[in-house]
């Protein structure tokens, strides 16, 4: 109890509010979406007027998220405390009131693939299942602060993914008909007004792969990964879900087709069901719980040069060019590519993915060469045949995933974590995810949407 | 970048091969089923580890090999000649 | 228009300094002239000169001086010119500078920002993460006001691009650092025999003996003279190693080129020798960022590089030799020393006074002494970078107070400070053993490489000492203890360049961030420009202290390339983008064609209106350019059996001079390409591929003989670019060519359509002819040997000329595709694409034996699934849908437009649509969604080819 820090008569109140049973947490929004449970407990709000009080008092801030022991058995066990785990555990919390839940995660909160990021919001697919279900990510992205009390930054900027031939553009144009179809703004968009979002590009006809046009979605941005992390962490430890750092999973117990436990670094945890959210290692676990994945793991690397002056205002992707750029509020800007050509785990980074880069942005955008290059790092992604997720369940009872993120697995964090939860919860697969099941690939029904999943994010 | 050990020119930049996968038999197309089949295609052992897969040496001896790997250390040494 | 005079230059020269005072010059700051001399960085003339405040941090805008002078001093970066973020401390000042301070409004003097100090203790760390939630419709506008924070230089928009080819080295041996470790291991390394290079990021080699007393400059001049004398030893100064991949594969950055330019040297060195030394590290107290504080490495730079009084009255911090030998150089400079506080009997310092320079610093007891100038010297911390790009975890000492490295592979070692301490012979003999070390294991993996080879006579000449197989052992370097100081009694700046305090990070740990990692991103510490390497073992230990735990048991953030910022030119070098052309490229520029990039391939689109090309080729005689077709010549008695395999249709009863069409599948099924294939002889084919497709395909082919049939007798050479191609296409294409050909009957009943010849055309030899109707008319695809490419489309236009030939371009060719219902792989086929949706029900031969995506094609054959391809007219035959418009049924998508062109032929639109198998039926309506909104009917075909079901104009 000591964690709990409350500041003064104001926050008592919200207590006393909370234990009445009034909604201490905001309430649903009129598109009938499950209305979210009152939460047990009650932090300090975040806001300005709060800064100033803390400021003012100079009193600490309570912990973002509790230390609990590690306890034995658990309603749910998630491996891996990522986006989409953290996501899964809030609104399991959340929406259907089931708390006694343990996040494991063999490293820090957030360090595999949510940390490595480079954070990009869209939903501007191919399929009309993929345009939905991301699109239904970006409307909880969208009021995500406001719900998790924690500003996650999202900043919409504009998305423009740039075609350099016929094909890509009528890539692109199948694209912007599909989302069109679904309810999402994306349009086709020619080379002058591809310059004036962008004036840094080179849209002459004279480079070697001239700009023909773009596919143009004004919902799309970026976002601070990690606040979402962090954000996710801490409004399901409100409801109170323990989240285990430094606990690697390294067995899953299964008797008679079901899942009985997990053993841990630090002990083993009898429960029912366990939530694989281990994209870049996802086979590694689900070989613990004897379930063969169609995955294979490659290395997805990103970089990030000096701070300057804001003069990027939205997100620019080339699939022809294999590099993607945007500029982030600190000034940074942040470049990313296509996965590396070869399977590995390792994170170790190459040269040539950051001398393809430089080629491929300052011939987007020749103003850049001067600028530094200041840090590149990598990430591991889970690659499936059909550049879409394997979310459900498994041959094991109990035995749950939500993996095969590929490049695109930080967008789709709230509505996967949504859908898991509602999967776990109601033993039913909810339509938001049915064609990602782990079936249909022996079924070979895979989803199509290869033509947008790689190389933009 | 990391090396790769072609069996005719030795140890090479892998900016001149082509990853073409992890080495599985390909069963006999007559009788597989439509499961095995299919999971000859897309399930892969993917192991952080050792593994045998195939290379082609692109920009060289255009031979196509099998070697290991460790897909976490990279270092590599040779199987065999590419022979399923 | 006299400079300015310079207040602190010391006017009796310094033993070792490396200004040239028999010239001068000046250089702008800030639009205020200065003086320097050559030799001089920016900082150093702005410092001889009186300036203290250079910068102004970036949250808090607080004013910034010198603290390391060195390349990371994070007070020091300013806008030369067009290009940003420049590193004033490393870089040498030159006349006529136009130097800025960065971020700082109306001036560095009197910055607006600043006032952000006063929302200090409410702008806690992540303060941002706290605010900003509700209105959320405001948060753009917020963003905004973020954004002005932004403490960086600028990109002008016209920045000319500087390119600078990059370079490739394979040392024996790369030496990283040019201090006295790095000269005495690179030069030991060289006398054994091994070719050198040796990477030094100042502009000089010789490090920390550079700034040091008598003992050290003599020590200099003998290793530089060392180095000198030793043959096969490259230097590069004023560069980089800025990372080490797998492989030892190794990007070193030469800076200093003109602009501000760089170079990426690409080095593949068998062994590695990391001796970058020791870096000073900032002691973290109130009060330590105020300009007047620095390090004593800087202090004695200053007074002996550049003979510069850093202040007038100093206190020091002194906790090693390093601090005590800059109470010696502060003397001789002439600077009044106030006090020496020695921490190693127990003295600290509190707190500095003072804002936009120090006045006066509280000492550890009590005392308040007034001055000028603080130097600490509080210890050191190996610069680790390239150990962990290595594969190490390098491990914590705290009797030393720093990291040593751990378990090196094989192919990497460590000298100099980072390895150990000791004297300087001590550590000279340490390096020399690690060159002799190094020079051994290339020499050695030099003969291992070589027994990888296949056996061959080995004819290698030159003199390499074959490999000693005796180790060289390397001396025990002593450990000496050090007390461990980060923090003083007070909280100060951690990350100097993010305006992280101690506090900051206690902070962010309290509130759960409490690993390193979540502690470095929540805050921001070890993020900017400096990556760590003035701030990360105060940011571990303060960590370590808030959560009890060891600087060991926290561990340090991951150090990633590159090791020190590079420039995008750099990286990029030179733009290396080939472009093909064909033989007949001349004539098509000089008649105006329109290019149209197609991969690697430039191509002409049209030569006018391609309207009048379609016309030309149905009515007359017209030609294209079509040599980016693949092509590869096969030859062997197995070819029929590679055809059967790799084709869904079957091959084994092609008769020489037959053409057959095939498709080729993956395993899963799906449509990979499509071409002719024709037999030339016995046992000679020649096949066609999509141009595309060339290269992948021939890897295919190669890849399924080399793997399951070595077996086969087939040889496989591609000759896409060895012939130039052209497709002579309408009914007097049969009279044009006969005026040109010899030696092949050119009448129908004697060159039937389908069916290949080889003869002359046009005077040239080896002349391919094969009749295949993809434009759907009589046409002959000629594939000449490609020197005679441009002589023979010359010779066609010329005899042509009578019968009204005209070129006609790709565009031309889709429309007349399309009238005859031709599909392009990758265009009205997908990635999902099997065999039975792109209408080959007719190709695919499911009783042969095997061939390559046989069970899915089977299986997609009995359950029926997978769309359907389909010809479609739009019942208004003046509306021409765009491609990729949607078919729907209200909104449920259940198709797609692939291909849509304008018939000139026909004079109305016509289609090609991917459709659900239920909509497949010739005569069903569909509705089709235009990308404006409107939606129009439209009718599934017959046939796929609008035009000329029958192909009865192709047979004449």
């Amino acid at each position: 109890m000591q964690d709990l820090c409350c500041a003064g008569a104001g926050e008592h109140a919200h207590w006393a509010a909370a234990a009445t049973g009034r909604n201490a947490v905001e309430p649903a929004r009129a598109n009938g979406r499950r209305t979210t449970r009152p939460a047990p407990r009650r932090p300090p709000r975040y806001s300005a007027l709060a800064l100033v009080r803390h400021g003012l008092s100079g009193k600490e801030w309570p912990r973002a998220w509790r230390d609990h022991p590690l306890g034995t058995s658990y309603d749910v066990v998630i491996v891996g405390a990522g986006v989409h785990g953290l996501a899964a555990a809030y609104y399991l919390a959340a929406n259907h009131g089931i708390t006694n839940v343990a996040v494991l995660d063999k490293s820090y909160l957030g360090g595999g693939g949510s940390g490595r990021s480079t954070a990009i919001l869209r939903s501007n697919y191919l399929t009309p299942e993929g345009v939905r279900f991301y699109d239904r990510s970006m409307e909880l992205y969208r009021t995500l602060a406001a719900d998790l009390d924690y500003n996650v930054m999202f900043s919409r900027r504009g998305h423009l993914t740039l075609a350099h031939n016929d094909s890509s553009l009528r890539t692109m144009r199948w694209r912007a008909e599909v989302n069109k179809l679904q309810g999402v703004d994306s349009e086709l968009i020619g080379p002058a007004e591809i310059k004036r979002l962008v004036p840094y590009l080179d849209i002459s006809p004279d480079t070697r792969y001239p700009i023909l046009g773009a596919l143009y979605h004004p919902p799309g941005g970026i976002i601070r990964h990690d606040a979402v992390n962090w954000g996710y962490a801490r409004a399901a430890d409100v409801y109170g879900v323990q989240i285990h750092q430094g606990t690697e999973v390294t067995g899953i117990d299964v008797a008679d087709g079901r899942v009985r436990g997990v053993r841990t670094n630090r002990g083993d945890i009898a429960t029912p069901v366990v939530l694989n959210c281990t994209a870049g290692w996802s086979t590694l676990v689900a070989a613990m719980a004897g379930v063969r994945l169609p995955i294979q793991t490659f290395p997805l690397q990103a970089a990030v040069t000096e701070p300057v002056r804001p003069f990027l205002h939205s997100v620019v992707v080339s699939g022809t060019l294999h590099v993607y750029v945007s500029q982030t509020d600190r000034g940074e800007l942040v470049f990313g590519a296509s996965v590396d050509p070869f399977a590995s785990y390792s994170t170790r980074g190459s040269l040539e993915f950051a001398e393809g880069l430089a080629t491929h942005v300052i011939e987007l955008m020749p103003a850049l060469s001067k600028m530094r290059l200041l840090r590149q790092w990598s990430g591991l992604c889970d690659m499936t045949p059909d550049f879409s997720p394997i979310m459900g369940g498994t041959g094991v009872d109990g035995f749950y995933v939500d993996v095969g993120w590929g490049t695109y697995g930080f967008k789709a964090g709230p509505v996967s974590g949504e859908a898991m939860a509602e999967c776990i919860a109601t033993g039913r697969t909810p339509e938001i995810i049915a064609s990602f099941g782990l079936d249909r690939f022996g079924e070979g029904r895979l989803v199509g949407e290869k033509g947008a999943a790689a190389v933009g994010h | 970048m990391m090396l790769i050990r072609c069996p005719w020119c030795g140890p090479r930049g892998a900016a001149e091969f082509h990853y073409i996968g992890e080495f599985k038999p390909r069963p006999d197309a007559q009788s597989v089923t439509s499961a095995d089949w299919r999971d000859y295609l897309y399930v892969p052992a993917n192991p952080s580890g050792p593994v045998t897969e195939t290379w082609y040496h692109r920009m060289g001896c255009r031979r196509f090999f099998n070697l290991e790997r460790d897909t976490l250390t990279n270092e590599s040494r040779a199987v065999g000649e590419g022979i399923r | 228009m006299s400079a300015p005079p310079t207040t602190m230059r010391l006017a009796t020269p310094r033993p070792g300094e490396e200004i040239d005072r028999a010239r001068s010059f000046t250089f702008t700051w800030n639009g205020r002239t200065i003086a320097a001399f050559p030799g001089d960085t920016i900082v150093s003339a702005l410092a001889a000169s009186g300036e203290r405040v250079l910068s102004r941090s970036y949250k808090y805008h607080r004013p910034r001086g010198v603290l390391t002078a060195s390349y990371h001093d994070p007070g020091c970066f300013f806008q030369v010119g067009d290009e940003p973020n420049v590193r004033g401390a490393h870089r040498l000042a030159e006349p006529g500078m136009d130097v800025h301070s960065q971020d700082t409004w109306p001036s560095l003097r009197f910055d607006v920002k600043a006032v952000n100090q006063l929302a200090g203790r409410f702008l806690g760390p992540g303060f941002y993460y706290k605010t900003f939630i509700k209105p959320q419709r405001l948060w753009p506008l917020y963003e905004r006001v973020l954004q002005r924070f932004v403490h960086a230089g600028h990109v002008p928009p016209d920045t000319p691009r500087v390119t600078v080819d990059k370079r490739y080295a394979h040392p024996d041996v790369l030496v990283a650092g040019g201090g006295p470790a790095g000269m005495a291991a690179a030069a030991a390394a060289a006398a054994a025999g091994a070719s050198v290079l040796l990477v030094e990021e100042e502009y000089r080699l010789g490090g920390h003996l550079r700034w040091g007393g008598d003992a050290d400059l003599a020590a200099l001049r003998e290793l530089r003279e060392l180095v000198a004398g030793t043959p096969g030893i490259e230097v590069l100064t004023n560069s980089v190693v800025a990372g080490r991949y797998d492989g030892n594969w190794i990007a070193v950055v030469r800076r200093g080129l003109p602009g501000g330019a760089e170079q990426l040297i690409k080095a593949r060195a068998r062994m590695l020798v990391v001796a970058p030394g020791l870096i000073e590290r900032p002691y973290v107290f109130a009060g330590n960022d105020v300009p007047g504080v620095m390090l004593a490495t800087a202090a004695r730079r200053l007074i002996n590089l550049h003979a510069v009084k850093p202040g007038r009255r100093a206190v020091v911090l002194t906790a090693n030799a390093e601090g005590d030998a800059a109470v010696a150089d502060l003397r001789e400079a002439g600077v009044e020393i106030a006090g020496v506080v020695d921490a190693r009997t127990g003295g600290d310092l509190v707190r500095v006074h003072g804002h936009r320079g120090v006045r006066a610093v509280e000492v550890a007891g009590g005392d308040t002494i007034e001055c000028d100038l603080v130097v600490t010297a509080v210890g050191w911390t190996a610069p680790t970078a390239l150990l962990n790009m290595s594969g190490d975890q390098p491990t914590y000492d705290p009797r030393a107070a720093r990291f040593f490295p751990g378990a090196l592979p094989e192919d990497v070692l460590a000298t100099g400070g980072i390895a150990g301490d000791g004297t300087r012979d001590q550590l000279i003999g340490h390096a020399e053993a690690a060159g002799r070390e190094a020079a051994r294991r290339a020499a050695r993996q030099r003969s291992q490489t070589r027994a990888m080879l296949p056996a061959h006579a080995n004819g290698h000449g030159g003199s390499w000492p074959p490999a000693d197989e005796q180790p060289v052992r390397l001396p025990e370097l002593p450990v000496d203890p050090h007390p461990e100081l980060f923090r003083a009694s007070t909280h100060g700046m951690v990350d100097f360049c993010e305006d992280v305090s101690s506090k900051d990070l206690v902070t962010a740990i309290g509130e759960g961030y409490d690993s390193i990692e979540l502690a470095k991103r929540y805050t921001t510490a070890t993020m900017g420009p400096t990556q760590g390497k003035l701030e990360v073992v105060n940011a571990v230990a303060i960590a370590a202290q808030a959560t009890g735990r060891t600087i060991g048991e926290t561990g340090t953030t991951t150090w990633r390339p590159p090791y020190a910022p590079v420039t995008l030119g750099a990286l990029a070098g030179r733009p290396w983008e080939p472009v093909r052309y064909s033989p007949m490229q001349p004539w098509h520029e000089s008649h105006h064609a329109s290019p149209l990039i197609a991969g690697a391939w430039i191509r002409p689109d049209r030569y006018g209106d391609p309207a009048a090309e379609v016309a030309a080729v149905r009515t007359k005689v017209a030609v294209i350019d079509v040599t980016p077709l693949g092509k590869l010549d096969l030859r062997g008695p197995d070819v029929p059996n590679l055809l059967n395999l790799l084709y869904v249709n079957k091959w084994s009863k092609l008769e020489i001079g037959r053409v057959r069409y095939g498709v080729m599948c993956t395993e899963d099924g799906v449509v990979f390409d499509d071409g002719v294939t024709g037999r030339l002889g016995p046992e000679h084919y020649l096949m066609s591929t999509t141009s595309s497709g060339a290269a992948a395909v021939w890897e295919w082919l190669e890849n399924w003989l080399q793997t399951t049939h070595p077996d086969w007798a087939v040889h496989v050479t591609p000759v896409t670019t060895a012939y130039a191609s052209m497709n002579v296409a309408g009914p007097a294409s049969r009279e044009l060519l006969e005026r040109v050909t010899e030696g092949v009957d050119l009448a129908n009943e004697a060159f039937p359509y389908m069916q290949v010849r080889t003869g002359r055309v046009a005077g040239a030899d080896g002349c391919v002819l094969w009749r295949i109707g993809f434009t759907g008319e009589l046409s002959y695809e000629l594939h000449v040997p490609a020197g005679y490419g441009l002589h023979v489309w010359e010779t066609l236009m010329d005899r042509g000329a009578d019968l009204g030939i005209v070129p006609f371009g790709v565009e031309a060719q889709r429309i007349l595709r399309l009238e005859k219902g031709h599909f392009i792989v990758g265009q009205d086929t997908d990635g999902l694409t099997r065999g039975f949706s792109a209408a080959l029900d007719w190709a695919i031969k499911l009783d042969k034996t095997d061939f390559v995506g046989k069970p899915e094609l089977a299986w997609q054959n009995a359950d029926g699934g997978g769309p359907r391809l389909v010809g479609l007219q739009p019942d208004d035959g003046t509306v021409v849908p765009a491609e990729a418009s949607q078919i729907v049924e209200g909104q449920r998508i259940v198709g797609r437009i692939t291909s849509s062109r304008m018939s000139p032929t026909l004079g109305r639109s016509i289609c090609l649509a991917q459709v659900e198998p239920r909509l497949a039926k010739p005569g069903t309506q569909v509705t089709v969604r235009l990308p404006a909104g409107r939606r129009i009917p439209a009718r599934v075909c017959e046939h796929l080819a609008h035009f000329d079901p029958d192909g009865s104009r192709m047979r004449v």
